[in-house]
């Protein structure tokens, strides 16, 4: 038998430089690894069936609309109507859902942004309004940073948001985001 | 040097610190807060740049962004910025500026020879002179013309600077600062609006700053500064300075330049030089003022000729009297103000120059100047050179009289800055009382307040400013609450200049565009020779066609071809502008993405990998696929993807196929659904089978194509292409939700999930059967020849194998979750080495899929069907498909429609070219005679020798016929022999092996 294989991010150094702000830092990006994601859509007249499904299982709602709801590890997030994306950050398994099923935990990569300059800062790269008034946490939204298809919701009021992206772009989409925080004090560090 | 002509006191500059700057390589020294406009005039400077047809002497007309005559280039190397206006470049300390547009020197300058020349310079000159022959156009004329007649030099250097876009949203954009738009700031900031207030000048305040008024008790600068304090303090209120809104679009849209760094030597550190904001606004209100109107006279163009507004500006903003003794010449009271305040700074002002003859509020200035006043009277022209030194006066009796003097102030009447109301096509409207185009219709969502409403007091100004702004939160739905407007000292008289529009007296070239060179004789000219409406006058004469957007020059022209053609203003034409309403840097526009960062870079999971063994990389698309692995001794990519097909073909490679597109179906209806997309039916395919698809596009046009596995019952898995991937996830949804909603199926990428690897050749079984966990069988038995199931390899890692072939060899596809890819190529690349494996790249791919006939990009162009394919017996018959209809259509079954056949060369040394046209043996090229073309070529490894794939009419009943594949592009003439196209292992035994 072959050896074991080993899991990698998306990001390496050399693709994805870190970086370190001279002061207090503005804003943290953060990788997130290791999420566990589904994207899960309601069949056809069972849609009653899933909802009752995700309460039994997790004690969630689904949403409807661009919103994301959570309790512990587990998060349903609005992907449009009758889809979500279903993220853990435990080892979770949505398969036995009653719903159409595809695993996305390699399927996308996720950052983190937290800090006082992360709006100003994700307001260079995606059109939708983050001011507190039109945005807060719970919010989703799925649109696009500069050319990238993206999925963002806002954790906290700190505040802190959690952008999702294809794997295969966050490495460009890493770089981007530190060319737009260098002037706003990015503190950028690979896991592990 | 001294600065010699900075008064005593006042304006709004740092007098405790000095600055230094270069003009031309002479040193100066200027304040914080003076422009170099106003800086150079401190320092007696006038002449600062010669004009762009006839090179005469230019000096300073305004304070602002309309400057059409003191162009200079800022900076030098790299960062040298052509055009820049020096009444907008703000000083800083070391700033260098370069006089434009003269040789040798600003002060002599041998092309001002143009001037002796120019009766033949007017209007129409180029078109009329350099006509014959055509072709000189080109190389000759406009080259020497350009050289001539320029503007600044560009660097010529890679822009060493960052830009940067930003989004921003508000309840209330107001643009412009002056009493009207920090009037609507306040208020729309009071109620608890969002509110962004762009200023284009780095002070805010507009006129404010310029004239010494009175609000309440305050002087005007005075109110402005607390203004601007109290608009800072609001949390939800953001105001940009140094940010003019340059476009209007739709939906609330608003585009404006931020000039981040233009006032440093050079960005800071992580600083972008500009940051172009696209704002999105709910309500706006344009508060941008309105720009004074020159009168042409002989001469009008002699540095020492400025407007009378921006005299104020100089002298009361900038503590600069631009002169020492002063002529005013004026239709309108509104040069009072200009009387009083030269006076007030210690100015003689010698004439008073009253085109009317009926201003009782500036022969009152007048008198109190001690100045000569001349009734309804005219500036017959202006005289010296590089320098004013005087100017003729005619009464309005036919006397004259010659006055010294070095400056002249110029008050024409107002055009209010309605440009930013046209750029979503409405028309502005005359208004024959004010002597202006008003706004016609607004923008949606869009107010107007202040003097670009025509309101120029500034008692009125104030209070339409808190009147817009307050409507505008409210709209928003914020409560603005009563308006207190300030009490303002006492307006000026009528300040409306309705005319006179220019000096009766005709001496000299009078300038309507200075910074096009356009005079009231060219005007003149236009409309002799019939171009009389105002978009053929612009054009003939170029009027209002320079940077400056024609914004001292555009109404003034209307007006002149309005009196010459004896019609109305209206009658005659209007002026509209379009975006931008200043010139904006394409850097700015591109913002951060530009060189590699002008789109994302995806990499497939095998990237870091191939990066340490040394692989030559290729973009396709968004995605870098390795090219070929080099190896040592190998001198090209020949050699390479030679080695790389010959080790496919006798042992094993292997080929990251990750970056085809991989969607997940599932539902119910997934089949039904999958036989309506694609020519062949897939709801008959057994669960754990994959089946080859064409997907055709409604007009029988051949889409995309690849593989698609039934994973479960309701549970299939599909490929498609590296370039189509999103096109054909739009087709789907589409189709999905337009077509047919009532069907049961659901989507989801899957693209970068999966690290996908091809392992090809006659050792690739022996490969997989090393990395599979024990109990799975990959024996040709439990897996044949498009078969597929789901196991785990390497210790439990889940994986789906899929016994597919590209290649043409016995081969399979191995899907693990992307995290593992990395693992995985460097596992397979273990396992293969007893079995001699390498990697392979898109080279050696591209040649295989040529040995095996397989359509790819160059076939699958957006013009071939099914049938010219050589896929005409996929379309089913049983069941209905999108193109099916069209396919039938009679262009489509027309016999003689070339399609796929392969091609060898006659010669078999000799290299074929995609490209090539076909042409029958003895014929003469010609369009007549093409039966075709070449769309791929390779050297195949495999048979020795170039092998090509091409469309030939009736290609498949022509096999063994020799044909001539002309491709004189590249000078090539072959005979090629038309074959089958597929020229490794025809039977298909080995990928069944």
């Amino acid at each position: 038998m072959a050896e074991t294989l080993v899991a990698r991010s998306a990001l390496r150094a050399h693709v994805a430089p870190p970086a370190a702000p001279a002061g207090a830092p503005g804003f943290t990006l953060r990788e997130v690894p290791d999420l566990t994601l589904a994207s899960v859509a309601a069949l056809k007249g069972r849609e009653a069936e899933l909802a009752e499904a995700v309460r039994a299982a997790y004690g969630l709602d689904l949403p409807q609309g661009p919103k994301r709801v959570a309790s512990g590890p587990v998060a349903f997030v609005g992907a449009g109507p009758g889809k979500w994306l279903a993220v853990s950050s435990a080892a979770t398994d949505f398969s036995a859902l009653p719903a159409a099923v595809a695993d996305q935990s390699d399927g996308r990569s996720a950052f983190r942004l937290a800090g006082p300059k992360a709006r100003e800062t994700l307001a260079t790269l995606i059109q939708v309004d983050l001011h507190p008034r039109a945005f807060g946490a719970g919010d989703v939204a799925l649109t696009h940073a500069a050319s990238i298809a993206v999925t963002l919701w806002q954790l906290d009021d700190e505040p802190s948001y959690e952008i999702l992206m294809f794997r295969t772009y966050a490495a460009t989409l890493w770089r981007w985001i530190v060319e737009a925080g260098r002037s706003r004090g990015v503190e950028a560090r690979l896991a592990g | 040097m001294s600065q010699s002509n900075r008064l005593a006191a006042g304006g709004l500059i740092d007098r405790a610190s000095s600055i230094g700057f270069t003009f031309d390589g002479r040193r100066y020294a200027g304040h914080p807060g003076d422009t170099l406009a106003s800086a150079l005039l401190a320092n007696g400077v006038k002449l600062v740049g010669r004009s762009f047809k006839y090179h005469r002497p230019r000096g300073v007309l305004t304070a602002g962004s309309e400057e059409p005559n003191a162009l200079v280039e800022l900076r030098s190397g790299a960062r040298r910025e052509p055009n820049a206006k020096a009444t907008v470049a703000e000083l800083y300390d070391g700033l260098e500026a370069t006089s434009q547009n003269r040789w040798p020197s600003l002060a002599f300058d041998l092309m001002a020879v143009n001037q002796l020349a120019s009766p033949v310079f007017v209007a129409g000159f180029y078109y009329k002179t350099f006509m014959w022959p055509a072709k000189f156009w080109e190389k000759l004329y406009e080259p020497m013309i350009r050289r001539a007649a320029g503007l600044g030099r560009l660097s010529g250097e890679a822009d060493p600077d960052s830009y940067e876009k930003i989004t921003a949203h508000c309840d209330v954009l107001v643009i412009g600062s002056g009493p009207a738009g920090l009037a609507a700031a306040l208020a729309a900031g009071r109620s608890g609006a969002r509110v962004i207030l762009a200023e284009e000048d780095f002070a805010l305040g507009g006129r404010l700053n310029s004239d010494r008024r009175l609000i309440g008790d305050k002087t005007s600068a005075a109110w402005a500064a607390e203004a601007v304090a109290e608009l800072e303090s609001l949390p939800e209120v953001t105001v940009l300075r140094r940010t003019p809104v340059v476009g209007v679009y739709d939906d609330g849209v608003y585009a404006a330049l931020e000039r981040v760094s233009d006032h440093m030597r050079e960005p800071g550190a992580h600083q972008p030089r500009q940051r172009l904001w696209r704002i999105v606004a709910k309500r706006s209100v344009l508060a941008a003022g309105a720009l004074e109107r020159p009168i042409p006279f002989g001469g009008n163009d002699t540095p020492g000729v400025m407007l009378a507004s921006a005299v104020r500006t100089y002298l009361n903003r900038f503590g600069v009297a631009p002169g020492k003794r002063a002529v005013v010449y004026a239709n309108n009271d509104d040069a009072a103000a200009t009387i009083a305040d030269l006076a007030a700074a210690g100015c003689e002002v010698v004439a008073v120059v009253d085109a009317r003859g009926d201003a009782p509020a500036l022969h009152a200035a007048a008198r109190a100047a001690r100045a000569s006043l001349v009734f309804g009277g005219a500036i017959a022209r202006a005289y010296g050179g590089r320098s004013l030194k005087g100017c003729e006066i005619v009464d309005g009796r036919g006397g004259g009289f010659k006055v010294a003097c070095d400056l002249i102030a110029v008050s024409g009447g107002w055009n209010p800055s309605i440009q930013l109301t046209t750029h979503l096509s409405a028309r502005p409207v005359w208004d024959d009382r004010l002597a202006a185009f008003l706004p016609g219709a607004r923008p949606v969502g869009m107010e107007v307040a202040g003097a670009a409403e025509g309101a120029y007091g500034l008692g009125d100004a104030l209070a339409a400013g808190f009147r817009a702004g307050a409507a505008a939160a409210e709209a928003c739905g914020f409560a603005a609450g009563a308006v207190d407007v300030p009490a303002t000292d006492q307006e000026p008289g009528d300040t409306h200049g309705r005319g006179p529009w220019r000096s009766p007296v005709k001496r000299g070239k009078a300038f309507v565009d200075f910074q096009n060179d356009v005079t009231v004789s060219d005007v003149e000219l236009a409309a002799r020779e019939g171009f009389k409406s105002v978009e053929h006058l612009k054009r003939y004469t170029t009027l209002g066609m320079a940077t400056d957007q024609g914004r001292t020059s555009n109404v003034l022209g209307l007006a002149l071809m309005a009196e010459i053609t004896g019609r109305s203003i209206p009658e005659t034409g209007i002026t509209a502008a379009r975006a931008p309403f200043t010139p904006v840097a394409i850097g700015a526009l591109a913002g951060a993405h530009r060189h590699k960062e002008f789109r994302p870079t995806r990499l497939p999971p095998s990237h870091f990998w191939a990066e340490e063994q040394g692989a030559v990389f290729t973009e396709t698309g968004q995605w870098m696929r390795a090219a070929y692995f080099p190896r040592p001794g190998e001198k090209d990519w020949f050699e390479s993807a030679v080695r790389e097909v010959t080790t496919v073909r006798t042992a094993v490679g292997v080929y990251d196929a990750s970056t085809l597109g991989k969607i997940d179906i599932q539902g119910a209806d997934a089949g039904v659904f999958l036989d309506r997309v694609y020519v062949n039916a897939f709801s008959s395919l057994a669960v754990g089978k994959a089946r080859y698809g064409l997907m055709l596009r409604e007009d029988g046009v051949a889409m995309d194509d690849g593989t698609t596995t039934r994973l479960g019952e309701t549970h299939y898995y599909m490929t498609t292409t590296t370039a189509n991937a999103g096109g054909v996830m739009r087709h789907l949804e589409l189709c999905k939700q337009w077509l047919w909603p009532e069907l049961d199926v659901h989507f989801s990428s899957v693209t970068d999930q999966w690290a996908q690897y091809a392992i090809a050749g006659p050792r690739s079984r022996e490969v997989v059967a090393a990395l599979v966990d024990e109990g799975f069988d990959v024996s040709n038995e439990a897996l044949p020849y498009m078969g597929a199931r789901e196991l785990t390899v390497c210790g439990g890692v889940k994986a789906r194998l899929f016994r597919l072939s590209f290649s043409g060899e016995l081969a399979y596809e191995l899907a693990v979750p992307a995290r593992y890819g990395d693992a995985m190529i460097r596992a397979i690349i273990k396992a293969g080495e007893p079995f001699g494996i390498c990697p392979y790249g898109a080279e050696a791919l591209a040649i295989m899929r040529i040995e095996k006939g397989h359509a790819a990009g160059p076939e699958l162009n957006g013009n071939t069907t099914a049938a010219d394919l050589g896929m005409g017996k996929m379309l089913s018959k049983k069941k209905d498909f999108i193109g099916r209809t069209m396919s039938g259509r009679e262009a489509f079954l027309d016999p003689e429609r070339p399609s796929l056949v392969g091609f060898r060369p006659v010669d078999r040394s000799a290299r074929l070219r995609s490209g090539a046209h076909f042409v029958p043996r003895g014929e003469t090229p010609s369009a007549a005679n093409d039966q075709g073309y070449m769309t791929s070529t390779a050297y195949s490894p495999s048979n020795g020798h170039w092998i090509g794939l091409g469309f030939l009419a009736r290609g498949p009943e022509r096999m063994g016929e020799i044909v001539r594949a002309y491709d004189p592009v590249r000078g090539g003439d072959v005979e090629v022999e038309v074959v089958s196209p597929v020229f490794v292992d025809p039977e298909g035994a080995r990928l069944r092996g």
